[in-house]
Formats: structure tokens, C-alpha cells, sequence
């Protein structure tokens, strides 16, 4: 198993962009909690910080697509197109790939309403944005049991840095949802926090 | 709350003889006193019912009515649409007039509601609605003396559509239609956060027809005397006759109809001399007057010697963004820091701000800020460069219009009071007074709460 072969490629392939996209993914829930709570990233107005976590996303779904595809036509082991969708039905690790597929289904649901925003109720958006807190956990638990990889060495370095800082943005987002400001006070809000400059006549 | 904003009976002043010769339509030609439903009906006779829902329509739309909330949409395309919706669409007729500076609404449903309530009555038959509601601005008078009135045509058998009376909460979104709607369904008056296509839903299935009360009445009467008589008064494009709210350089304050196309100089008594120049103030009865604000909070300013010779009128205004619209005139007078004004209007805009939309309630906020230190004394010489770079940050980036509005009155502050703004940068103003002269209502507690 060393040494990349027209056999192995595939293989490589596959494990590599499943390595690329956890990170990719993990990126991808930082800018969302953060553009969830209005936060900014230095010298980003805000718009930039919500056009970033759409880019950051497509590319991880570009990587995501590659790893799956990969790992259905690499001919090492039998995984097939259903086992993808379809969790648990894989001949494979079952289990560890059936949740990976159940990851993919829950981020193919946030593509089709993201692209199908615009025509739907907002709340209805926001309750399916919200598998995205589910899908990134399964895709850590999938890589940490379908690959050794993953159990070992630098890949479980970057494994676990994915984890403390998405923990962390979890443990930022709710101590800001805990003190939010009601909608009509957020003007007022701003208002009160710009320095104050000497006005009237 | 109830009962804290002034009883709507401004004095109404007779309106110029039109084109029509037969002015006023909508209000009595003299007194503020409400109309009872016996005058209501010796004045313009029974409600007319038997008539087809779709000769009515066709008749609105030869008359060329047009919304009076301010967007001037035209109302048979809306009744049309709301006529082919099914289930039929709640009507609402919407008087919550959140315009600090307008008082045209609450003046019509107070001293005609019977107009109003039989317009909202035929937009019900039109489209076939058994029920419809009127959404008035929170005045305990007033809603006392409207549930007075449906209860009296209760009575009197007039009417198929049952009609209940909602209160609209004091801000000055809550007439956006689709905060109107938001409040009917129970929920805060904050406008949508995606735009409405259509007509806006009240659920899924039902949707809502919203007009605003002078539209209604405006319908009333061209159901009883037809399309031609509408246009017998106003312009060719724009026809019929609307509700201004005026407001001299003396502070007094009027409601008044007028034809649409009617000089600006007449309502304001402004007397422009020829020759004029163009940043000076111009004489008028009530005093000199430095600058026209038109149609309202999110209309624009106008220098007074440009608006003497305008007429009131979209096709005259909108040009230089500033609109008929609600039906706002206001006469700075010459010893007003036009600035100062502006500011004070900016930080109320800022705070009536839904508080969705990050561009609004970021941006806002911090260019009434700027225009706070611009209206002060000796503000620095990047003030003016920061606000026209941030008026246009946050233009277009609402789900509703109130940036957009905002701004618009804000930019043309910034044209027209930029003398002024020089003379500010130098440590000189000329307002030698320093009262407020554009209403502003007080800043409020800001809770969610004060939405519903």
C-alpha cells in the first residue's frame, strides 16, 4: 500500500480530498456562526464575510464531490453510487460510511435551498440551515472511524484543531445569542456606541 | 400610549378652486366636525351595490386612481389582482400613517369616515371578501369615533363585509404593507425581510389587499359618480384630486385637497419674484422660506425658489427625488438651520429602523450620527465626504424601502443645505432659531414589544 499506482490512485485520491474537504467544511461552519451573529473578520465589510462562507462552501462541495466520487470508482473496495445516498447500505464499513452519507444528504439539502433561496420563506431556510450544526459533527465522527488516517499523526492534529475551533465559535455564538438585542433596539444599539461628538448648534 | 398624539381635526382649509370646480371631494367645504352617516348619505347619496365587481374595476381603471400612501401604484391593477385571487383576499384599508409630518389620514377618517368605510366596503364586494379591516394609527379618539361609525352602518344595514377596526403601532414602518400585514397575523408590524411579489399573504392561500384609506374614499366616490367626473379635476396623466398635509413657515399646520398638478407657491403661499436667485429664500405669508421638504421623511428637500415654481405633482417631483406621494409639504423658514433639521429628522429615521436588515441599522445610525456633527458647530472637513460614502452603502440593501427613503431625504439635505454646510465648517450657522420646526415624535423605549 505504498507509493501512488494506477490502482492506488484512486484510493489516494479519495483520502486526500476527504482530509481537505473536513477542513474546508470546518471553515465553512466558522464563517457561518460568524455571519449568523453579524461578526466581521479584519479589513471585510460584512457582505464579505456571507460572500466568503458561500465560496468556502462550493469549494468544499467541489472537494466533496471528488472525494465521494472517487471513493465509489476506486475499484479497492465496493461502495457503490446507492451507498453514497442511501446510509448504511454500503459493503464497506457500513456504519462509518453510512454516516458520511447522511452528512451528504443534509449538505445537498442546504445546497438546494440556499440556491432555491430566494423563492422560499426565510424561516423555512433557516430551520434546514440549521443541519448544517448536524452535518459537520457526522462527517468528523465518518472520518475518525472510515480512516486510519485520520486516528494518527498529522491528520488527527488538524482533526482535532477542526474541533476545538468549531467548539469555541459554538461556545462564542451562544454567549452573543445570550445577550442579543431585540430588533427594534439595535439601531439605538449602534446609536449609543458610536463616540460621541459634539452636535447641536 | 393611547390618547398622547393630538386629536386629528388640524383646521381644514378650504381647497383652490380646481379644474374640477367641484372641491373639496373627500371633506366637507367647511368645519373639521365629523360627518355623521344621515349627512354622509344626504351629501353623496346611498351606497351604490348593484353595479358589477367588474364595472367598477373597469371604471377605477379609466379613472387613473392611483395609490395615496405615497407609491402611486395604480389601484385597479391591484383590485384586479386581488379580484382574481382566490380565496378572496382580506381588504384592508390602511390609515396607520406612520409619517410624523402627515396628518391628511387620520384627518379623513376622522371627519369622513363614512367615505372610507364604504370605499373599503366596495373593494370587499369587488374582489368578494366577506370581511374586511381598518388599520388605524393608535389615537383613542379617533378609534372611538371609527367603531362608532361602523356600528351606526351596522345598524343601518349598509354593507355586506363585516369590518373590524386594528390599531397600528406608533412607528413609522408599521403602514408598510407588509409590516400591515405581518401586524394583522399577530405578530410584530416589521416589514418582510425578502421582498413581496403580488399581493402580500397573510398565509399561505390567503392573501391581503392593502389601500390606503384616501384611495378607498377616492373609490367611493368615483363608484357613485364615475371615471369622467374623477378626472374632471387633476392632470391628464395624473387625475383626480389628493390630501396634502401643509406646513407654513409659521409652523401652523394644515390638511387640504388639492388637484394633483397644483403650483407648490399656491399651497405654501410662497410669492417667488422673478429673477430670483436660486440658493436665496423666498417670501411667502407666513414668513421667508429657505426650503420646501416634499413628501415627507423619505421624500426630499427642495430649495425654495425651485419649488415655488414646481407643481405638486409626480411628474414634477420625482425628477429630483421628491414625490407627491403621502402628500407632504413643509416650508423651512429662512432662520431654521436646515442642517439641524435634517439631523434631528436622520437620528428619528436611524431608530425607526426594523432593525433586520444590517445595512439599515448599522448605516443609519451612523450617518445621523455624521450629519449630527455636520449640523454643530465647525464639524470636520471629512463629515460631508463620509456621508455621501456611506449613503450610498447602505442604498438598495434593505428588504424594505426605509434606507433607500432615508437616504434620499438625506442626499438632498446635503444639496440643498450645502451652503450651509460650508458655513458650518467656518464656525458660522444662519439659524438664529433654535426651535424644531419639523415634527419629531420622542425617542421611545426599544422593545419588540412597542412593534405590536
Amino acid at each position: 500500500m505504498t507509493g501512488i499506482t494506477h490502482t492506488t490512485a484512486l484510493w489516494y485520491a479519495s483520502r486526500a480530498t476527504g482530509v481537505v474537504t473536513m477542513l474546508l467544511l470546518t471553515v465553512v461552519v466558522l464563517l457561518g456562526i460568524l455571519v449568523n451573529r453579524q461578526g466581521r473578520l479584519p479589513g471585510l465589510p460584512g457582505f464579505a464575510v456571507t460572500g466568503l462562507h458561500r465560496n468556502v462552501s462550493l469549494l468544499a462541495v467541489a472537494f466533496l464531490a471528488i472525494h465521494v466520487i472517487t471513493a465509489i470508482a476506486d475499484p479497492f473496495v465496493t461502495i457503490g453510487l446507492a451507498a453514497a445516498v442511501f446510509p448504511f447500505t454500503a459493503g464497506y464499513k457500513p456504519f462509518w460510511l453510512g454516516l458520511g452519507a447522511i452528512s451528504l444528504d443534509l449538505i445537498a439539502a442546504l445546497i438546494v435551498t440556499s440556491l432555491l433561496r430566494a423563492r422560499m420563506s426565510r424561516r423555512a431556510w433557516r430551520a434546514i440551515h440549521w443541519l448544517g450544526y448536524a452535518a459537520w459533527p457526522l462527517a468528523v465522527v465518518h472520518s475518525l472511524g472510515s480512516s486510519a488516517d485520520a486516528r494518527s499523526g498529522v491528520v488527527l492534529g488538524a482533526l482535532s484543531g477542526c474541533v476545538l475551533a468549531t467548539a469555541a465559535a459554538l461556545a462564542w455564538r451562544l454567549s452573543q445569542a445570550a445577550r442579543e438585542v431585540p430588533r427594534a433596539g439595535r439601531a439605538a444599539a449602534v446609536l449609543s456606541r458610536l463616540p460621541a461628538r459634539k452636535a447641536g448648534l | 400610549m393611547t390618547g398622547s398624539l393630538t386629536v386629528p381635526n388640524p383646521p381644514v382649509t378650504a381647497a383652490p378652486p380646481g379644474r374640477g370646480g367641484d372641491l373639496p371631494r373627500l371633506l366637507p367645504a367647511s368645519g373639521a366636525a365629523p360627518v355623521g352617516l344621515r349627512q354622509h348619505l344626504d351629501a353623496y347619496g346611498a351606497l351604490p351595490t348593484a353595479r358589477s365587481p367588474g364595472r367598477l374595476l373597469r371604471e377605477v381603471a379609466a379613472a387613473g386612481l392611483t395609490g395615496r400612501g405615497g407609491a402611486g401604484f395604480p389601484t385597479a391593477r391591484k383590485l384586479a389582482a386581488a379580484a382574481e385571487a382566490r380565496p378572496a383576499p382580506l381588504v384592508v384599508g390602511n390609515g396607520a400613517e406612520g409619517e410624523p409630518a402627515s396628518s391628511k389620514d387620520s384627518s379623513l377618517l376622522w371627519i369622513s369616515p363614512h367615505l372610507v368605510l364604504d370605499g373599503l366596503q366596495l373593494a370587499a364586494e369587488v374582489i368578494g371578501s366577506p370581511a374586511a379591516v381598518l388599520y388605524v394609527r393608535r389615537n383613542q379618539r379617533l378609534h372611538a369615533g371609527l367603531a362608532g361609525a361602523i356600528a351606526e352602518r351596522a345598524a343601518a344595514g349598509i354593507g355586506a363585509a363585516r369590518v373590524d377596526l386594528v390599531q397600528a403601532p406608533d412607528r413609522f414602518l408599521a403602514g408598510e404593507e407588509s409590516a400591515v400585514v405581518s401586524r394583522l397575523t399577530g405578530r410584530p408590524a416589521l416589514p418582510a425581510y425578502r421582498p413581496v411579489r403580488g399581493l402580500p399573504r397573510l398565509a399561505p392561500g390567503r392573501a391581503a389587499l392593502v389601500q390606503n384609506v384616501e384611495t378607498l374614499a377616492h373609490l367611493a366616490l368615483i363608484a357613485r359618480y364615475g371615471a369622467a367626473w374623477f378626472r374632471n379635476a387633476g392632470t391628464a396623466a395624473e387625475p383626480g384630486t389628493m390630501l396634502v398635509t401643509l406646513r407654513l413657515a409659521d409652523g401652523r399646520t394644515s390638511v387640504a385637497e388639492v388637484p394633483l398638478g397644483t403650483g407648490i407657491a399656491g399651497l405654501l403661499g410662497l410669492e417667488p419674484a422673478a429673477g430670483h436667485l436660486a440658493g436665496a429664500s423666498v417670501p411667502s405669508a407666513a414668513g421667508p422660506v429657505q426650503a420646501v421638504l416634499a413628501g415627507g421623511y423619505h421624500g426630499a428637500w427642495l430649495p425654495a425658489a425651485e419649488a415655488a415654481h414646481l407643481l405638486m405633482a409626480g411628474a414634477a417631483l420625482r425628477p429630483l427625488g421628491a414625490s407627491a406621494g403621502a402628500g407632504v409639504l413643509a416650508a423651512l423658514p429662512a432662520d431654521r438651520c436646515g442642517l439641524a433639521e435634517t439631523a434631528r429628522v436622520a437620528r428619528y429615521l436611524a431608530l425607526e429602523s426594523a432593525g433586520q436588515c444590517g445595512p439599515c441599522f448599522n448605516g443609519l445610525p451612523r450617518i445621523a450620527a455624521a450629519l449630527e456633527h455636520l449640523a454643530g458647530p465647525r464639524p470636520d472637513h471629512r463629515a460631508r465626504a463620509d456621508l455621501k460614502r456611506w449613503a450610498g452603502q447602505v442604498t438598495g440593501r434593505g428588504a424594505c424601502h426605509h434606507p433607500d427613503g432615508s437616504v434620499r431625504f438625506i442626499r438632498s439635505a446635503l444639496r440643498v443645505f450645502a451652503g450651509e454646510a460650508g458655513l458650518h465648517e467656518q464656525g458660522r450657522c444662519c439659524g438664529t432659531d433654535p426651535r424644531p420646526f419639523l415634527p419629531v415624535p420622542a425617542a421611545r423605549p426599544a422593545s419588540d414589544a412597542d412593534w405590536s
